[in-house]
């Protein structure tokens, strides 16, 4: 099996076996063919190989005429900020996010700072495919130059123009955040000190190598845990190494599953009349919350690229998922952990609540993820077989499979990001909902297509 | 046949920018380079121009997909890589230049461990891995971080200094004009002859790759610097090539020596102080034959080529070395390289230390004057005459090791068969005009038949 995804969350794949200098230049270069001159932000995160794929796409740039603004180590929010912020064409995100030691991504962001959307991904990829590429003679090719030395500075102004920063200062919280040695580090202690918050920072050298698995899920939040009740600390965060995705450690201890994370943005952050997007496979928590402010709830296919087109489409006020990502109309067109960090900051002073007050509103169901390996024509054709299996529940198939019954629900879907199927259940009791994660995985396996 | 501006050979890879040496074919050789050295240390250099920084960034990475370790030393001369190899222990060198070619042309020069340009057999051995559609990409975890080591030329410098007498020079007070053709000899070279106690006037300082004056270091192309020498009264002018591995010297009067006597200039000066074996290919001037006999040493010849020369001097231990036709001194007691810089040093050491003039110094020694013609003729029928010709002078020490050459008390001659054409150089030298024109109609004849 071919370790690489190309789609709408741009080009994944693990290195040597699938990404290597050739891909990533032909990928670079269909992006600067597509721009036809122009400049690009690039930014990336601190894996080992983000050298490689860095040093690859801007000589690819280059080469094509393009000029290109280097990031160096940045966080995808700053990358997001800065492309419409530099007045750039497009930007490359180049790193791997959730991914497992050795895989790596690049990631296109159009000059809105939005991941390319399904349209302009699809025009980049026919360039790409037909390799047909711009290349300019010595006298045309591009020229480099280093963002503005203060860019992060511009970044942490805006995003505190969103928030009531003294109301957190006043408030003298403490916090304990593990950026997964990521690009994060840097970027998270300037805003903790900016909000005037305590933060223990763990996992915060910029080193690349994982400290631990970089989804942000309930097994990853241990170092946390362990430090938080000892020192007291008001709320702990775990983020992946890019700082898209977050999962929240309350006051009393308790490891929220990141599918709660935008459920608990969503009950401080929304007001009446506001709309939410998400996908069709996030907690039914989600759906309460925005019932309980009066917000409407929009749902889409999974996947950032779909998420923020459509909160942009609907001038929606947020947008966020399952895997722990929130975007926020009002301020980046793109996923920003350290604003989902703010925001529950802001409503813990402004409320006086703990952490752990604030997630014991939230309406709880049991959800239950599980991967199951398969390629990817595969999947599809198993999810295919699998449709007509339970007629007594609504079926959608807008993305992936989705079963409905009144207690719970089933969703399937081929990951866009790795050779995978994605399950997840979520029921009213654990013990309903792993019954049916191992029925459905049980019919999965058994399947002869 | 269809044909593309692009040479892949033993020579490295060489072609112009915007046509097919793209930065993934750059990224692809160096690949091929890194794996064939074992991974390991790379020194990576490049000369001013404006495609440069693509290819370098292309070339990391290559190297780095390969797990090597890019030791980046930015705009260098190419000795500087050589002698970075050695000092760093490295495993391999890549130099990014086209050398005396325009600003159009790019090409990697590649030196293997010890500083030293692979050789014939070694670079076919490289070749044929890059001919190979597999590469042995390593995986992340087997990555090594890019260095970057500023003031490589201070190496270079250093071995220098140690080998010359400063004191000497910098008694001397001389004034010395230095064109650097806006190379990799522009950032160090006014430096360089600061430090040896010189007035410098130095001409195409700029380092933005365009070449002011067409970069082939010969008579027709550095007018500027010979006018500068007599206008500035200086007492020696030096012209560099966009590499700075190659030095041609102008005389007080503003006349250029010519490219043939650098070489001769250095034997003078090295055998007079240390007598030795002297190794030139044969493209070099009789005047270097007469140096070496004045001082009671043997003149070795070798195929052309740096790399020829050099494995030669190493073999027999040569004191001093180099090649006639192109303005190339090897001093191995510095490094066994091509370097301008020494080649400076050497010329310059000789008139302090003596106390004379150039002019005087040349005195010494014969001066040639040299006519050339290109005849017609296929490559079989190339072959045959050489046979013929050298059966028939066999009383005039015929060198047939790369074409033909032969040699008189007053005169020689070098019948080469081109290696891209359909004809036939003859090359030679004599005392006078008279005799040099009758030995090209001489031999063009004899070929003709």
């Amino acid at each position: 099996m071919q370790p690489l995804r190309i789609g709408i969350a741009g080009l994944r794949g693990q290195v040597a076996t699938a990404l290597t200098p050739g891909l990533a230049m032909d990928f670079a270069s269909a992006l600067g063919t597509y721009l036809d001159g122009g400049t690009v932000v690039v930014g990336r995160d601190t894996r080992i190989s983000s050298g490689m794929l860095h040093n690859a796409a801007i000589s690819a740039w280059l080469s094509c005429g393009c000029d290109v603004v280097d990031a160096g180590i940045c966080s995808s929010p700053e990358l997001h900020f800065m492309v419409p912020h530099l007045k750039a064409d497009a930007g490359l995100l180049i790193g791997a996010g959730h991914h497992p030691k050795g895989w790596n991504a690049l990631i296109p962001i159009a000059s809105d700072g939005a991941a390319f959307t399904k349209v302009e991904l699809q025009e980049l990829l026919d360039i790409y495919h037909a390799r047909r590429f711009d290349t300019r003679p010595w006298n045309e090719i591009g020229a480099e130059r280093p963002a503005p030395s203060k860019v992060w500075k511009a970044y942490l102004d805006h995003l505190c123009t969103q928030l009531d920063t003294e109301a957190i200062a006043a408030a003298n919280l403490s916090m304990v955040a593990d950026f997964c040695d990521g690009s994060g580090g840097a970027i998270g202690e300037k805003f903790a000190e900016r909000v005037g918050v305590k933060m223990i920072a763990i996992n915060s050298k910029p080193s690349g190598i994982l400290p631990h698995d970089p989804e942000p899920r309930p097994r990853s939040a241990v170092q946390v845990c362990s430090v938080l009740e000892p020192l007291k600390a008001d709320i702990g965060f775990v983020f992946n190494s890019d700082m898209s995705r977050t999962s929240i450690i309350t006051s009393s201890g308790e490891t929220l599953s990141e599918e709660y994370t935008v459920a608990l943005v969503a009950d401080q952050f929304l007001s009446k009349g506001w709309k939410l997007v998400t996908n069709w496979c996030t907690t039914k928590t989600l759906d309460a919350v925005a019932e309980r402010h009066g917000a409407q709830i929009h749902r889409t296919k999974v996947g950032e690229a779909y998420i923020v087109d459509r909160m942009l489409e609907l001038g929606a006020e947020l947008a966020g998922d399952g895997s722990g990502s929130v975007a926020f109309g009002g301020h980046l067109p793109g996923y920003d952990s350290l604003m989902v960090m703010g925001v529950l900051l802001e409503a813990m002073a402004k409320k006086g609540a703990t952490s752990a007050e604030l997630a014991a509103n939230l309406p709880r169901h049991c959800i239950v993820k599980k991967k199951i390996r398969t390629s990817s024509s595969h999947a599809y054709t198993l999810l295919h077989a699998l449709r007509g299996h339970f007629p007594d529940a609504e079926v959608n198939d807008a993305d992936g499979l989705r079963f409905d019954w009144p207690d719970g629900w089933v969703h399937l879907r081929a990951s866009t990001t790795e050779p995978i199927i994605r399950m997840i259940v979520e029921w009213t009791t654990r013990e309903q909902a792993e019954e049916m994660a191992l029925q459905v995985r049980g019919l999965l396996e058994r399947m002869v297509v | 046949m269809a044909r593309v501006n692009l040479k892949v050979s033993v020579s490295g890879v060489r072609g112009t920018v915007g046509d097919a040496l793209t930065p993934s074919l750059m990224a692809g050789f160096a690949t091929a380079f890194g794996e064939y050295v074992g991974g390991g240390r790379v020194i990576v250099g490049r000369d001013t121009r404006p495609s440069g920084p693509m290819y370098e960034r292309a070339v990391v990475a290559g190297l780095l997909s390969v797990g090597c370790q890019p030791v980046l030393v930015g705009v260098v001369p190419t000795p500087t890589v050589q002698m970075m190899v050695d000092e760093y222990k490295a495993n391999g060198g890549i130099i990014i230049t086209a050398s005396h070619n325009p600003a159009e042309w790019n090409a990697l020069k590649l030196v293997g461990a010890s500083g030293i340009f692979l050789n014939h057999a070694e670079a076919a051995e490289l070749l044929d891995i890059y001919n190979q559609p597999e590469r042995n990409y390593v995986r992340e975890e087997e990555y090594r971080n890019l260095r970057t080591v500023e003031n490589a030329f201070d190496v270079q410098k250093k071995r220098i200094f140690a080998q010359i007498d400063r004191k000497v020079i910098q008694g001397a007070k001389l004034k010395v004009a230095i064109d650097c053709c806006n190379g990799a000899g522009a950032p160090y070279s006014r430096a360089f002859l600061e430090e040896l106690g010189c007035e410098v006037v130095a001409l195409f300082e700029e380092t933005d790759g365009i070449f002011r004056r067409a970069p082939e270091p010969v008579a027709e192309n550095i007018s500027s610097l010979c006018k500068t020498v007599v206008g500035e009264k200086c007492d020696i002018g030096f012209a560099q090539d966009p590499d700075a591995d190659r030095i041609v010297v102008v005389g007080a009067d503003g006349v250029p020596v010519g490219e043939q006597y650098s070489v001769v200039l250095a034997a003078e000066h090295v055998l007079s102080k240390t007598p030795g074996p002297v190794v030139v290919n044969v493209q070099t001037t009789k005047a270097l034959g007469d140096v070496a006999a004045k001082y009671g040493c043997e003149a070795h010849f070798t195929p052309v080529g740096e790399i020829n020369v050099t494995s030669k001097m190493l073999e027999i231990g040569a004191v001093v070395g180099g090649e006639g036709g192109s303005g190339g001194v090897i001093f191995p007691a510095v490094h066994p390289c091509r370097d301008s810089f020494t080649g400076m040093a050497l010329i310059l050491e000789m008139m302090a230390m003596r106390k004379q003039s150039l002019e005087q110094i040349l005195e010494g020694i014969p001066r040639y004057v040299s006519a050339g013609a290109k005849v017609p003729c296929l490559p079989v029928q190339a072959v045959e005459a050489i046979r013929t010709l050298t059966a028939k002078y066999a009383d005039a020490h015929p060198i047939t090791i790369d074409g033909l050459r032969l040699d008189w008390k007053d005169a020689w001659v070098l019948i080469r068969a081109s290696n891209t054409e359909p004809i036939v150089r003859v090359f030679a030298e004599a005392l006078d005009q008279k005799r040099v024109d009758a030995l090209v109609a001489q031999f063009t004849a004899e070929i003709g038949d």
